[in-house]
């Protein structure tokens, strides 16, 4: 077989021959102590025949194939090569560089007005919102103020009444006039009214 | 102070003896911090039913009405003190606070329809 790379470690697989075949070499049915087969006892492998004079010219137009092959590729992998390094270190990549900078730079700047516009609204709005809030902090700050006066003056009016009523109490002096008062005079409170809401406060005291 | 009335309905007696009732109501009433603001008398009425109280059974009554202002924890006690009377057939006290104007209602209006319940 042509090289066979049997089981082999990583590194031997890397730095195996280009032609080389990647097969496993296995024994197969028998071991290496089982004995020949009958049939192969006296066999002598020989490899097949080789015409030297076709050999020597088949070697000289190997090694020419081989050389016009391996300089193509070599022509080709340096092509690629330069045109890589052009891109990234060419006279043009420059420019473009450059042209990427002045493009940032421009973007950076105008992002930079837009900041400052929107500040400047937003300082503006955030004025007018707090004069509103300020506003509208006094507006609440007088309601409550007049809300608590009218409280406070109504209580006083009603201090005002109940000391006014407060003469008419009973108190342990004329506490026995009130009662006498009181039995003398039996209140109704019953009543009859009709649909046309007529009142009748006449109504038999049994 | 919340203002209170004493619906009273005593035994019906002789003029004195209502009178010293009364009297003695009115100064437990005293007697406890209350501030007594009139005395109103009802009449002597049949009673709506007849009641057993103290061992009595009572068809006619006299009918009073106290109202007062007093702190609130003092209308147990008045209550006892006044169940254990025998010539009181029914103390009652209710509440009589005037009721606080209400000014524009704020808050949306909850629509209180009764749900038909099937």
């Amino acid at each position: 077989m042509f090289g066979v790379i049997a089981r082999s470690s990583p590194v031997i697989r890397l730095l195996a021959p280009r032609g080389a075949v990647l097969v496993e070499a296995v024994r197969g049915r028998k071991t290496r102590t089982d004995p020949k087969a009958k049939s192969k006892e006296g066999r002598i492998k020989t490899p097949p025949p080789v015409d030297p004079v076709e050999m020597v010219v088949l070697r000289e137009r190997f090694t020419e194939y081989d050389l016009i092959m391996r300089a193509l590729r070599l022509e080709f992998k340096e092509e690629m090569l330069r045109k890589r390094y052009e891109e990234e270190v060419g006279s043009l990549a420059e420019e473009r560089a450059k042209q990427e900078a002045e493009e940032h730079r421009s973007l950076m700047t105008w992002n930079q007005e837009e900041n400052r516009r929107m500040l400047k609204i937003r300082e503006l709005r955030v004025q007018k919102e707090a004069e509103a809030a300020e506003v509208k902090k006094t507006e609440a700050a007088i309601l409550r103020e007049q809300a608590m006066e009218n409280f406070v003056k109504e209580k006083g009016e009603e201090i005002m009444r109940i000391q006014e009523e407060a003469k008419s109490f009973i108190n342990l002096e004329n506490l026995d006039q009130r009662i006498q008062e009181a039995l003398d005079n039996p209140k109704n409170y019953n009543f009859a009214i009709d649909k046309d809401g007529r009142v009748v406060k006449r109504t038999v005291l049994q | 102070m919340p203002r209170y009335e004493l619906a009273l309905i005593v035994k019906a007696m002789q003029r004195p003896d209502t009178a010293a009732l009364l009297r003695r109501t009115v100064e437990t009433l005293m007697e406890r911090g209350a501030v007594v603001r009139g005395l109103e008398n009802l009449g002597e009425k049949l009673l709506p039913y007849k009641i057993s109280k103290h061992n009595e059974r009572h068809t006619r009554g006299g009918y009073f009405l106290i109202d007062f202002h007093a702190a609130p924890g003092i209308v147990t006690g008045l209550l006892d003190h006044l169940e254990r009377d025998i010539d009181v057939v029914r103390p009652t006290v209710l509440k009589n606070d005037p009721e606080p104007s209400h000014g524009p209602c704020c808050g949306s209006p909850v629509a209180s329809k009764p749900q038909d319940t099937a």
